[in-house]
Formats: structure tokens, sequence, C-alpha cells
């Protein structure tokens, strides 16, 4: 695909698979100018100074707020928060929404969650003492939107739920969900992690309540995310980091806060990462949508079928392409997932060993671990075929 | 493959047919390590006469690389004294490979390492 020409790292690195891009995507050449443009030419504090290049910076901070909330439909800028990304993100919701809860509380998840969905709702509930459910899933790796319905029952206040597994690559119906979690009274956390890249999102579409996702999944850098809030919740969430910029006024008594998005954004903000995050999300509408999800369905297709034909594969999640991401785990029988990896790195295919920040996922699944191959728009129909090639010599590489 | 390489023959022969693989009659130490981040599950069993390693067995699933250290590492232990093991540093578990480990698969090699310093404890 021509896109591949616009990632300088496979310049570099030609014969690179990378199916990686779950973890981090690769970086086009634009998003990488862009930085070095900010460093080269701007560089200067942000909300603060009053010479040129300090309003300069300011403008272009402030811009990439309109266009994430154009990028995702928001009804307001202040709507959109930066934070460092999804975990950030994530934190800044729990903490803020859990002091709101108590034993008599509850709060629903899913089986499908990442540690950092997971993680924060249990350590404030050890504190709240609000209770946690987890939706299962079905036997083909989609959400078991029954018993989902049937743990609504329970009036939980708060519900999290990622749109695309890092893991099975099922997309969740987040529309549907959102409307029985409101229709049950619950709040609803979407983390967008790892839909971002993949699909359009629109938040007023969803009727969602938070969405979060981070840069570095989207083409853009490290260091920078984005916490979606309606504005009349935010304006009552509790600010979860403290320090400069999120005041509005300090005496030696007591402070008060600043409006959003600012009362969120406290301390040096990254700046460079946010123009950085700018410059991916022009990527990306540059490409288009209709592209993107047109190459990406291709691949996943592709990629099913290959997985098909290797024998002592089992693939992880959904083995229909429809409502799939191209985020594909698996297991090879008789081959240890870490042996797995590295012997596919000696192949220069790069995919991911572990539990992939899911236990919970994968101890349903009764596996201590899977392989995980994700892929993104520089990815091609032949590389796949490379990855098939590989795996179906895997055994023998290991057992001679 | 070449010589340097942790994948080469030499050490999947060693995951293929480990070395000390299985249970003593009557250990004077016994230790169970896991790895949280893979599942991998290793049992060390020492037998101790006059202050040296007189006999070792393991037992355990786990990959290429925790297997072939713990068969690479028993090996060595067999006839050392107690004192020697108790200063065995993770470092030296990596040199029994002659080869460079990564830093993402350290935790497989290391594990062995982890049962016998809970097996030392015992004696």
């Amino acid at each position: 695909m021509i896109t591949r020409n616009q990632f300088p790292i496979f310049k570099k690195h030609p014969k690179l698979v990378y199916f990686d891009s779950a973890a981090t995507s690769q970086k086009p050449q634009s998003v990488i100018d862009a930085i070095n443009e900010f460093y080269t030419s701007t560089n200067a504090p942000v909300h603060r100074g009053v010479y040129a290049s300090a309003e300069g910076t300011t403008s272009a901070y402030e811009g990439v707020r309109d266009q994430v909330k154009e990028f995702i439909n928001a009804k307001h800028r202040e709507e959109i928060i930066f934070t460092s990304g999804t975990t950030l993100s994530i934190n800044t919701v729990v903490n803020g929404f859990a002091q709101t809860l108590s034993s008599d509380d509850r709060v629903l998840l899913t089986d499908m969650e990442h540690h950092a969905m997971i993680v924060p709702w249990q350590a404030t509930a050890q504190w709240m003492k609000f209770a946690i459910d987890f939706a299962p899933l079905t036997s083909n790796g989609r959400l078991d939107l029954s018993a989902f319905k049937n743990l609504l029952a329970k009036k939980p206040k708060f519900v999290g739920v990622t749109y695309a597994s890092n893991v099975l690559g099922t997309v969740n119906p987040i529309k549907e969900i959102v409307a029985l979690a409101h229709q049950a009274g619950a709040v609803v956390l979407v983390d967008a992690a790892q839909a971002i890249a993949h699909m359009p999102v629109d938040v007023q579409e969803l009727d969602c309540d938070f969405l979060v996702f981070s840069g570095h999944k989207m083409y853009g850098p490290n260091g920078v995310g984005v916490l979606y809030g309606k504005k009349e919740l935010l304006e009552k969430l509790p600010p979860f980091i403290y320090g400069g910029h999120m005041i509005e006024s300090v005496s030696r008594e007591k402070t008060t806060y600043a409006p959003i998005p600012a009362k969120f954004e406290a301390g040096t903000p990254p700046v460079a990462e946010v123009i950085g995050l700018g410059a991916a999300i022009s990527f990306i509408k540059g490409l288009g949508w209709d592209e993107i999800e047109k190459h990406e369905q291709a691949l996943v297709e592709h990629a099913l079928e290959m997985f098909r034909g290797v024998s002592d594969v089992t693939l992880l999640g959904p083995l229909d392409s429809k409502d799939r991401a191209p985020i594909f785990s698996f297991t090879v029988a008789g081959v240890h997932p870490h042996d797995g990896a590295s012997l596919l790195d000696r192949s220069g295919i790069a995919v991911r060993a572990g539990h992939h920040c899911t236990q919970v996922l994968h101890e349903s699944l009764s596996l201590g671990a899977s392989m995980r191959a994700s892929l993104a728009i520089y990815n091609t129909k032949e590389e796949i075929d490379v990855l098939g090639t590989a795996l179906q010599g895997l055994k023998k590489k290991l057992y001679g | 493959m070449d010589e340097r390489d942790i994948y080469r023959e030499e050490i999947l022969e060693q995951y293929r047919h480990p070395h000390n693989f299985g249970a003593l009659e009557k250990p004077d130490a016994s230790a169970f390590a896991a790895n949280p981040i893979c599942g991998d599950e290793i049992t060390l069993e020492l037998q101790v006469k006059d202050g040296s390693v007189a006999d070792v067995a393991f037992k355990g699933t786990g990959c290429a690389l925790s297997v072939a250290s713990a068969s690479l590492f028993t090996e060595w232990m067999r006839g050392q004294k107690i004192a020697a093991l108790k200063k065995v540093t993770p470092e030296f578990v990596e040199q029994l490979f002659k080869a460079p480990v990564g830093p993402a698969r350290l935790h497989c090699v290391h594990l062995p390492l982890g049962a016998l310093r809970k097996a030392l404890d015992e004696i």
C-alpha cells in the first residue's frame, strides 16, 4: 500500500514485518516532521508568555484541541482533555467517579478489558468498597450481551467497556451497549485505544459519557492521549492531578480550580506530542476512513484465511471478519508463545508474546499467554503470507 | 543460526532433552518458582552430602529458554559447594548460554535461579 512509503522506519528496515501496532504504531514522516518543526521553529511555553513564539505555541496546542473535537465529533472543545495516554485518562475518570461510590454500589466491566481499565477500579474499590462485576464472553470471543444485560439488572453506577479488544480484535457494539447501560442508569466509559486508528469514532452518535485513547496507537507520538467527557460530567468530576495551570486562584488557605479543560491539565503539558497528535489526525484524515477501512478489512479477511490454513494454530477471538479489528492473537500447539515470538523475530516478524495486559481474559480462555499479530494501514497481504510460512516452520525449528 | 544465537541447536537440544529432568527420591530441599508473565513453572530438588550437591533434579513446564536454563544450570550445580550456590548471580546463569539474552527473555533464563534461592533457604 502506498502509505508504507510515508513511514521512514520501513525505508530503514525494508523487510521488517511489523505486526505489533496494537502495542504502538509506527509514525509517518509528517508526524515526525511536525514535532521536529515545532522544536526547530516555535518551541516556547504554552499558556504563559505574551511574546510571539509563546502565543504561537498556545495557538498550535489549542488548535489540536479543535482538531480532536472535530475528529471524534465532540459537541464542545473543552470536552477534550489532553493526558499522557489512555492509562492516565482512565485513572482520571475512575479516581473522580469512585469518590461518589459506596459499599452498596457496583461497577460493571467485561472479561476483555485491559489492565488499564481493571486495575484502577480494583484499587479504588479497596477504599470505596464498591463491587465489580465482569461480563463474560461468548465462545466465539464476543461480549455475551444477554449476560451483560443480566448484570445491568444489578444496577451498576458505572460501566467500563473497551471499543475493540486488544487481544481478540472483537469490536463491541458500543452504541447498543451505551444505550443499555444508560437505560440501567449507569455512566459509561469507552476505552477506544484499539479502535481509534481503525474506524471513525463519533462520541455524539455513540452517546458515551467518557471516551479515552492514546496518540501513539494512531500513528502519533508517545506521551499524549485524550480524555473526552460530556461537559456536565467533566465539570462535576474532581481533578486528579494537582499543580500549576489547573487552578483559578490559590491562597494560603485554599485553592479553587480552573474550568475544564484546564482543571484536568495540571503542569506543563506535552506540547510537541500534542502537535504530533494533530499531525497524526491530519494523516488519518488525508487517507480517509473509506480507504483505511477497505484496506484493513482486506487484511482481516486475508489473515483469517491464512490462520485457517496453518495446522496447529488456534486463533483467539472471532473467526468471522465482521466487526473485527486487525488484531490476531493465537497459540501454536507445542510452541511456547515466547519461543514462538523469538523465533518469528528471526524471520524478521515482530509479534508480541505474553498476556498483553489481559490476564482476566487469558484466564477465561485457560491460557497463560499467547502470541499476537496486530496490523495497521502500512501492512500488506504479502506480509501476512510471510507470517503464515514462518508459522508453518515454527515447530520444525523448535523440535528439529 | 549462528553460534551466538540463543536459539542455536545446542540450546534447543537442552530443551528437547533436558538434563536432570524429573524428581529425586529423598530430596533435602525442594522449591517451586513460577513466572507470572507467562505461567512457566519449575520445581527444583537438591540432595546434599558433606556440604555439596550430591544430586539435583527439576520438573515443570516452560519455554525453551527456561527449560534449557534449568538443564544447563542443574548440570553445573552437581558437585558444587552449597556456599558456592549461595553466591550465584543472575549474570552467571545468563553466561551458561554463551550467547546474549535479550532483556525481554531474562525472566525466562532467571527462573531456575529463583527456585534455587528458595531451596537454599531450606538447607
